[in-house]
């Protein structure tokens, strides 16, 4: 098969935070250090490999890049101090924004000013649909002594407005799944995958979805900061899961004017996701900010860019609420104003096209990685039941 | 023999020191060579064989050793550091302090009752830690001068030597003496030593016995080494199969060490062939990120070792983990079976070190160091100039290099320090010493 040389591959990757990387020698040292490579999966060499000759093809049918947790191990023993896990953090930037088919993601992704463009500008179109179409700003408050939030943006209008922009955001990272799939089955052109193999391997994607338990193979750096880390991850994908779901699915039964008591399941349901949602992010970014840990020594802006609107958009809730249950009419209607100005532009902008497709991607390649192994079983299978041919 | 004076003196007695002393000393100028060990001889000394002919290592040093020490023109200061090396007015003064030995050279005469005598027993420096040596001792056979060494780290001050002693030499009350020498001239070969085995913590070295030096390897294979064969430390059992790590100390900007050191391809192939030779039954594998055999017939040599059934595996390893029966596990990507990982089993291991210098140039000549911490070569066409006035340098003093770069090194050395002598005798300003040349180079 030919394979077209891309001579920008190795610029894209360093700009997107690999920028050490042409100092390679293919020693292997990285891949032989991290604790998550085997035998048939080897990495993070073979994915320097391929940026170095510009092996696009290669590296967007790569799973690799998703089954790497960054434990910093390879970079740490790097003889060239080439930063290999750092390589294989920009080759998931430079895949999220490869599957993305609207070249959206791409464009976000290599020049963070146009990333920043975009949140600011989709967060001024959320505040002006507010000034023109929210309803009228009461001082009248409930009989429980709330503020009517609903007679401003009324529940029903804000969920079908967030079905439609699901709806978007779903087709949009599901047709980038696809993109994803197909380049990744490609790489193997010779294997039949029966319908049976991605039946059963769904358990795979839902337990890898839900837990990332992956990540606790990833011991490079102890096994005690891996379980840290994961925890503070799992924390801020449980808050999200739980708050998106609560936002996007249930708002008519999350947003109420009534103040329920504090054993209702709105609130202590909200309070327990908003609390891992703060503690996660806020761990995140002090780690980050700190830089003690190798895979938070380089920050890329579209961490920071996710973290810090995760932040608001958290912080913002949490005011929202506070402000409707002690009655304070306008501070609630403009922090909510708020919340939403953070709210769309993190899940327009991160859901597709950056760094919170992760989420989908991550869980996917695992499951692809499990179903090719199935075919390859039923492929190994059947060869030996084929009788062999009569040696003449 | 404060303020004594020579025309050079020689700072260091391993074979790059010695050559220069010689081609120095044969061209009547007066030597002092300054030696910081109890002999001369250097690294060479404790080899087993040089690559790529397989000569006998002591058999070239020992002859160079004894002409040097018993040469007319020659002084030996063993036992002797230098502190600073002073560059001005024309005149260099080095500053040098003598270790106390404790024993009176002038009187003992090698006889080693004292040697016998002593009931104290530590690992032997000379054996890299394989053997055992008294607390009062000739350094190792072919040690020169001939001359006990009583070792105060270990030495219980029983007096059992002094009983022994039929000159009575040994001298419990020396002192470390301070002392200034004026010369013309000052020759560097201050050489190298290996960083520690445990510098890279992936590699475990701390955690297994089985984990050894090439210069521990080196005394193995010796004839006159401490076991008499090789053996491996843990628990004396014959290794069937041995694994050399190049690069374990060298070439990896994770432990500092950014440069290549030269030699440990060569030596680690060198000792693969001899051990193929001492174990012909044993596997042998050498983990290597490129071979570098630049030499004269090094690139033969390899090829040869590669024919003997040595394996070659492109591979940096990664980790050494110690596994049951004093084993040790080390995990490679196999880059050559198509970047897969595995853990390899081997019984004994062999680390080649990076090379790092001894002689700090900030501190010991008021000069900055290279970029490497060696010495600098500021001029590229007079590569054994130091960039001081009259102070020149060989061998591993600049770099890494082999055995025949060193000796070559040293007689240019010492030819630089003797055309140096006669410009300044004959009454040529030493301080614009590089201008006179036809070749004007600005440094």
């Amino acid at each position: 098969m030919a394979h077209v040389v891309n001579t920008d591959l190795v610029d894209d990757l360093k700009t997107l935070g690999a920028r050490q990387i042409e100092a390679c020698f293919n020693c292997g040292n990285c891949t032989a250090v991290c604790p998550l490579s085997k035998d048939d999966v080897a990495f993070p060499r073979r994915i320097i490999r391929y940026v170095q000759t510009g092996m696009k093809d290669r590296l967007c049918g790569s799973i690799e890049p998703w089954l790497c947790y960054y434990c910093g191990q390879c970079s740490e023993t790097c003889p060239r101090n080439a930063k290999p896990g750092e390589l294989m953090m920009a080759a998931r930037r430079y895949l999220i924004g490869a599957y993305d088919w609207t070249g959206i993601g791409r464009r976000l992704y290599l020049d963070s000013r146009v990333e920043l463009g975009a949140v600011l500008g989709l967060a001024a179109i959320v505040v002006v649909l507010f000034v023109l179409f929210a309803g009228p700003m009461t001082t009248e408050l409930t009989a429980e002594g709330g503020v009517k939030l609903n007679t401003f943006a009324p529940a029903r209008v804000i969920e079908l407005l967030d079905w439609g922009m699901g709806g978007l955001l779903a087709v949009l990272l599901l047709s980038n799944v696809w993109r994803m799939h197909r380049w990744i089955m490609r790489r193997e052109p010779g294997l039949k995958v029966p319908l049976g193999a991605y039946i059963r391997g769904l358990a795979t994607l839902f337990t890898h979805f839900f837990t990332q338990k992956q990540w606790l193979g990833c011991k490079g750096a102890g096994e005690r900061i891996t379980a840290t880390k994961w925890f503070k991850h799992f924390c801020i994908f449980a808050g999200y899961v739980t708050m998106f779901v609560l936002i996007v699915v249930f708002l008519r039964w999350f947003q109420t004017d009534a103040v329920h008591p504090i054993w209702h399941p709105q609130r202590w349901v909200g309070y327990i996701a908003t609390g891992a949602l703060l503690y996660g992010v806020g761990s995140a970014l002090v780690a980050r900010w700190q830089k003690r840990h190798e895979s938070h020594k380089h920050s890329h802006p579209s961490d920071w860019i996710f973290l810090v609107l995760l932040l608001l958009t958290t912080v913002s809730g949490i005011l929202v609420h506070l402000f409707r249950i002690n009655g304070l009419a306008y501070a609630t209607y403009v922090t909510y104003v708020i919340h939403m100005a953070v709210l769309v532009p993190m899940l327009v902008v991160e859901v597709p096209f950056s760094k919170w497709a992760h989420l989908a991607y991550r869980p996917i390649a695992l499951y692809l990685q499990r179903v090719q192994q199935q075919a390859r079983e039923t492929q190994a299978r059947t060869a030996n039941l084929q009788p062999q041919p009569v040696q003449s | 023999m404060q303020g004594a004076n020579f025309d050079v003196v020689v700072v260091g007695g391993g074979i790059s020191g010695i050559q220069a002393a010689l081609d120095l000393a044969d061209q009547d100028h007066k030597v002092l060579l300054v030696e910081r060990a109890a002999s001369i001889g250097g690294k060479m000394i404790s080899l087993s064989k040089t690559f790529p002919t397989l000569d006998c290592s002591s058999c070239i040093t020992t002859p160079k050793m004894s002409a040097a020490f018993h040469h007319r023109n020659i002084q030996v200061w063993t036992s002797t550091e230098v502190e600073r090396v002073e560059s001005r007015d024309g005149v260099r003064k080095v500053h040098l302090r003598k270790h106390p030995t404790y024993v009176d050279n002038s009187l003992c005469i090698g006889c080693r009752l004292c040697e016998y005598a002593c009931p104290v027993e530590y690992p032997d420096p000379f054996e890299e830690g394989l053997g055992a040596q008294r607390a009062i001792a000739v350094p190792f056979t072919n040690a020169l001068p001939q001359k006990a060494v009583l070792n105060p780290r270990y030495c219980i001050a029983c007096g059992a030597c002094i009983k022994a002693c039929p000159t009575d030499a040994v001298r419990f009350d020396q002192e470390e003496e301070r002392l200034t020498v004026e010369a013309g001239a000052v020759v560097l070969t201050t050489g190298f030593v290996l960083n520690a085995l445990e510098l890279k913590r992936e590699y475990n070295a701390a955690r297994s016995a089985n984990i050894i030096s090439p210069l521990q390897l080196e005394r193995l294979l010796a004839p006159h080494g401490p076991y008499g064969r090789v053996l491996r430390p843990s628990d004396g059992k014959v290794p069937g199969n041995v694994a050399f790590v190049l690069c374990a100390g060298s070439r990896d900007q994770s432990i500092g060490v950014p440069y290549c050191s030269r030699f440990c391809c060569m030596y680690s192939i060198k000792q693969a062939m001899l051990l193929s030779g001492a174990l012909p039954t044993a596997e042998l594998t050498i983990y290597y990120m490129d071979i570098r055999a630049f030499g004269k017939g090094h690139e033969q040599f390899y090829q040869n070792a590669k024919a003997m059934g040595i394996q070659f595996v492109k591979a940096k390893v990664a980790s050494i983990e110690p596994v049951t029966g004093d084993d040790l596990s080390l995990r490679v990507e196999l880059e050559e079976e198509g970047g897969r990982v595995a853990e390899r089993r081997h019984d004994l291991v062999v680390l080649a070190q990076g090379a790092i210098p001894v002689f700090e140039p900030s501190k010991a000549l008021n000069t900055p160091a290279a970029e490497d911490g060696f010495l600098r070569q500021p001029d590229p066409v007079r590569i054994t100039w130091t960039g001081v006035e009259g102070v020149f340098a060989a061998g591993c003093a600049l770099g890494p290099k082999d055995i025949v770069d060193s000796i070559v090194e040293a007689g240019a050395a010492a030819m630089e320090a003797s055309r140096f002598l006669a410009l300044r005798a004959a009454g040529g300003s030493p301080g614009k010493e590089p201008d006179q040349l036809t070749n004007p180079i600005e440094t």
